[in-house]
């Protein structure tokens, strides 16, 4: 039971912070989805199953804060390459904010042991 | 075809994913086999070992998983028809016949729910307002008695009657021709409504 209250929280924490750590991979220039995958999977713990965050990739253009091209690769079919908009970079930056918050503040709670 | 140069499971995985993606929109699956194909023959030498091809599978997933991810939150999609959906319809139909709020009842229901468009909410609610009922009580208004008695006396006199023509004012067959036809319409509205909302 507690172990199931875990697991919820912690793949609803996962699906909250996924898009802006794909933004976050984007600020110093454009990716190819393959990589930008590899980069979450190799996370740790970030990622349980590499082929939903194609899904989240089609979800964030369609929201505007990414734009894509298609480029030929020197091997294999095209490559669609993923870049921020300025509305993702305001995204990202806003986060990026909020989340040292967020994050400071569940660490000193956790830390004193508030929360068992 | 690039899926020719994939490695035989990956060419499988990706026949599953097409599959299990049928109901999504198809621009939209299109967009994901692409990338899932990419991914594929990126991570996957052809001449790789089945052991090597199943890890990588194994780390993208269930294509059923991606799939659902790919696919809206119910709360973004309209309603389907549930019982709520069919109560409606009923009552819209034939909630007439219920001591009279019946029908206004299956409004409110038809009305809150998502099921349906305005649009066809305001075709539930006026193509024959009040339904079967309304039909059938048009019907027996154009079907009722001809004649109706006024009778008063006057003291000390005889009493007096008229006889005063009735609100017949439809032959027979055009009476039942109008009942017919409200009848199927209100018959009809149900249908559409059940089938908008499947």
């Amino acid at each position: 039971m507690a172990a199931a209250i875990r697991e919820t929280a912690i793949s609803q924490l996962r699906r909250g912070v996924l898009e802006f750590c794909v933004l976050a991979l984007l600020r110093d220039g454009e990716r190819y989805s393959y990589e930008l995958v590899r980069a979450l999977g190799d996370a740790e713990g970030l990622v349980t199953t590499e082929g939903t965050l194609y899904p989240l990739l089609g979800r964030l253009r369609r929201e505007g804060v990414v734009d894509t091209t298609w480029r030929e690769s020197p091997s294999g079919p095209p490559r669609r390459y993923y870049r921020l908009t300025p509305d993702g970079r305001a995204a990202i930056g806003g986060f990026v904010t909020e989340w040292t918050r967020f994050r400071d503040s569940v660490d000193a709670l956790l830390g004193n042991g508030v929360l068992g | 075809m690039t899926t020719d140069t994939l490695h035989p499971l990956a060419s499988e995985y990706l026949e599953r994913l097409r599959r299990a993606g049928r109901r999504l929109p198809p621009a939209r699956l299109r967009e994901l086999v692409t990338e899932i194909e990419g991914h594929l023959s990126e991570a996957i030498d052809p001449n790789a070992s089945d052991a090597q091809a199943l890890t990588v599978l194994d780390k993208l997933g269930e294509p059923e998983a991606i799939i659902a991810a790919e696919t809206p939150d119910p709360d973004e999609l309209p309603a389907r028809r549930g019982t709520k959906e069919w109560v409606a319809i009923i009552l819209v139909l034939g909630g007439g016949f219920l001591i009279g709020i019946g029908w206004f009842v299956g409004l409110v229901l038809l009305w809150n729910s998502r099921a349906w468009s305005t649009r066809e909410k305001w075709i539930g609610t006026l193509v024959v307002p009040g339904g079967l009922a309304t039909g059938v009580l048009i019907g027996r208004v154009l079907l009722s008695s001809p004649t109706k008695h006024f009778c008063y006396g006057i003291v000390g006199g005889a009493q007096r009657c008229t006889s005063s023509l009735g609100p017949r004012i439809a032959s027979p067959a055009l009476a039942v021709a109008v009942l017919v036809v409200l009848v199927l319409a209100s018959i009809a509205t149900s249908i559409y409504l059940a089938r908008r909302a499947a």
